[in-house]
């Protein structure tokens, strides 16, 4: 099915959805306010439902809003997202049944940033961006440029698995299979731990200088759902606020100890972050730790008990090393 | 336009080792693929083709992101305070521009209000703005709309307009004039010079394509202050992060923090935003814990209140807010459906 496909009958669905009061909102994407944008459509409007849109540039993981929400809401969820709505429902965060999950299988998204590393243009710059199956050509000044797909999709998509949604009500579209043998561009976990660790600790600490604490990371996390953020505790102070390096640093490890077991690997963290800090280089590792040593991945169960959550005796004990 | 000069852009380098005799000059830096104004390398002035404006503004050299207050001891004898060593020098800001020199313009005002800021004035006296008009606004920019323009000149001490193999140069403040006085290797303007460069404003100027009204905003700010149903659908995608207010050229607020290593501290100030859900919690706790109240804090901040005790809008347009936002939060959009008033 053609996005173009997919935007018609999501748009369909989630008019009907409002119509007959099984959901109070709708949450997907509509056309964003800068070039190739797009943006959260939040509404209990069913007129709104025509400004519904799926294109390559879905970005934004929209379960983030559901624990914000009072009320049953139909929700837009790609591969990744799906699981993050599964993850909130094992924190009993969600209800399954005050959720409407309508599923998009993701071919992967284009990452702007790539796009413009590309081709040393900014966003605005650029003529148009045309997805056609593992090519995409985007124009300059009139002129078409033609890339294999893997080039800009973000390093997320490269490395996602499971690109369907595994927990839906309405799948919208042909279940698609994963982008297979290609490298992730900023993600380099196996270069910086083969680098020595003083290195590695000097690396870190120049990205994290670069922190400002804006908490767009965190902010924008669904695993991050707490009410009350451990930065934000005074007593005790577990750190400070000011955005030392060294407070920076801790700030993120201790979030992505949180957020192990709940991390879909959508990428946001990276995405959003304003300073270009490569968060994923953190947050995919923890991915793949608890993956190897639970063998569990967030988000896959509703009926699962959340990784840090539950033990059993039986469970290997050599995890602290 | 008399006095205005002419440099050739590859003398760049040359002209900013003459003025870095005299000042540390700072220029728009890249960072691990982030950008801001930066101490110059003495060699470096690839900038002339990638920069279009800084990821954080020049708000940053002036109030950063965190600075020392001062130190203090406790002793047998009781508490010492150091003061904080300052780094004072003369400083250049080479290719700011328009809009962000406009920001530091309402910076002044509000650091100056009621009581003076030494921190953030110290370093505003010592430092001299050379303007970069932009020939290649974002889609994201609108300072058009906030009666400023790529080219506006107000704010800074010489401006500089990019007319293509070269620079045309105009003195603005007498600061300006007299570095420009003492300045080797700049030839006169012609007029041709002239006319190409009233041709580049023009041009810019109208690449700035998107719009905002802003005649009464504050009067309909304030007539729809307690419109919850407009206020909660505009914010209904915030996710309460501190991108926008934290990357504003404007924003100005900050927490303040003592660190306490034995019995030696150190007072930080360091930003804060009002998007957060724990700003300001002082006493009991934060009187905007919903997020549409928060939100209508930054817009009406902007738009209404810094216009109603100032005279002017704390916003410049330089699109940041937009162009970061991870959620495309718009308050161009957000201004433009301020209901009108009835």
């Amino acid at each position: 099915m053609k996005n173009n496909e997919i935007q018609q009958r999501l748009r369909q669905e989630a008019k009907t959805l409002l119509e007959q009061g099984q959901v109070e909102y709708i949450v997907g994407y509509e056309t964003g306010s800068l070039k190739f944008t797009t943006t959260p459509l939040l509404t209990k409007n069913k007129d709104d439902t025509d400004r519904l849109i799926v294109n390559p540039f879905i970005v934004n993981n929209l379960s983030v809003y559901l624990t914000e929400i009072k009320g049953k809401v139909g929700i837009v969820a790609k591969g990744c997202d799906s699981r993050s709505v599964v993850s909130l429902i094992q924190d009993n965060k969600i209800a399954r049944e005050d959720i409407v999950i309508m599923g998009i299988p993701c071919p992967g998204l284009i990452d702007l940033k790539k796009v413009e590393l590309l081709l040393s243009k900014d966003r605005d710059e650029l003529g148009n961006i045309t997805r056609d199956e593992d090519r995409v050509v985007i124009t300059i000044d009139g002129k078409g440029r033609d890339f294999p797909i893997t080039e800009v999709l973000f390093d997320n998509c490269l490395e996602c698995q499971i690109p369907t949604p595994q927990e839906y009500d309405i799948l919208l579209g042909e279940p698609t299979t994963p982008i297979s043998g290609n490298v992730s561009k900023r993600t380099n976990i196996k270069e910086l731990e083969a680098t020595p660790r003083e290195e590695r600790w000097n690396f870190w600490k120049e990205e994290f200088s670069r922190c400002i604490r804006c908490y767009a990371c965190r902010n924008v996390c669904p695993a991050c759902f707490c009410q009350r953020c451990f930065v934000e505790e005074s007593e005790p102070q577990w750190i400070l606020p000011t955005p030392k390096w060294q407070d920076n640093l801790i700030f993120q490890v201790i979030r992505n100890i949180h957020v192990a077991g709940r991390c879909t690997d959508c990428g946001e963290c990276e995405r959003v972050c304003p300073m270009n800090i490569p968060l994923r280089s953190l947050t995919r590792k923890m991915y793949e730790i608890v993956d190897e040593l639970f063998q569990y991945k967030a988000g896959m169960d509703k009926n699962a008990l959340p990784l840090l959550t539950a033990y059993e005796p039986t469970e290997a004990e050599d995890f602290i090393r | 336009m008399s006095g205005s000069k002419i440099i050739n852009k590859k003398d760049i380098g040359k002209l900013l080792s003459q003025w870095n005799e005299e000042f540390v000059i700072l220029v728009p830096s890249k960072e691990g693929d982030t950008t801001k104004m930066a101490k110059w390398d003495g060699k470096d002035t690839g900038f002339i083709d990638w920069y279009r404006n800084t990821v954080q503004a020049s708000k940053t050299n002036f109030f950063p992101p965190m600075e020392e207050m001062f130190s203090f001891q406790k002793d047998k004898e009781g508490y010492h305070i150091g003061l904080a060593s300052s780094d004072k020098h003369k400083q250049l800001i080479f290719a700011i521009r328009p809009c962000d020199a406009n920001a530091l313009a309402i910076l002044d005002v509000a650091f100056k209000d009621g009581y003076e800021d030494p921190y953030y004035l110290s370093r505003r006296k010592d430092t001299l703005l050379i303007g970069l008009g932009c020939i290649n606004p974002y889609d994201s920019c609108f300072c058009t709309s906030l009666g400023s323009s790529p080219f506006d000149s107000t704010n800074v001490d010489i401006m500089f307009t990019d007319i293509g193999e070269e620079f045309f140069i105009e003195e603005v403040t007498e600061a300006g004039k007299e570095l420009v006085a003492k300045t080797e290797g700049l030839r006169e303007a012609s007029k041709v010079d002239e006319a190409k460069a009233s041709k580049v404003k023009e041009a810019s100027y109208n690449k700035v394509t998107r719009k905002i009204d802003t005649r009464d905003i504050d009067k309909k700010l304030l007539a729809c202050f307690e419109n919850k149903d407009y206020w909660e659908k505009v914010s209904a995608k915030c996710i309460s992060c501190g991108i926008c207010t934290f990357l504003c050229p404007t924003c100005y607020c900050f927490d303040i923090n003592d660190e306490l290593v034995r019995k030696q501290g150190t007072r930080f100030r360091s930003w804060d935003s009002c998007a957060f859900p724990i700003y300001t919690e002082m006493p009991v706790e934060n009187p905007r814990l919903e997020k549409w109240r928060r939100v209508r804090q930054k817009v009406c901040h902007k738009f209404e209140f810094f216009p109603m005790n100032f005279g002017v809008v704390a916003c410049t347009g330089c699109g940041r807010c937009i162009r970061l936002c991870g959620v495309n939060w718009d308050i161009t959009q957000a201004i433009e459906s301020v209901p009108a008033i009835i």
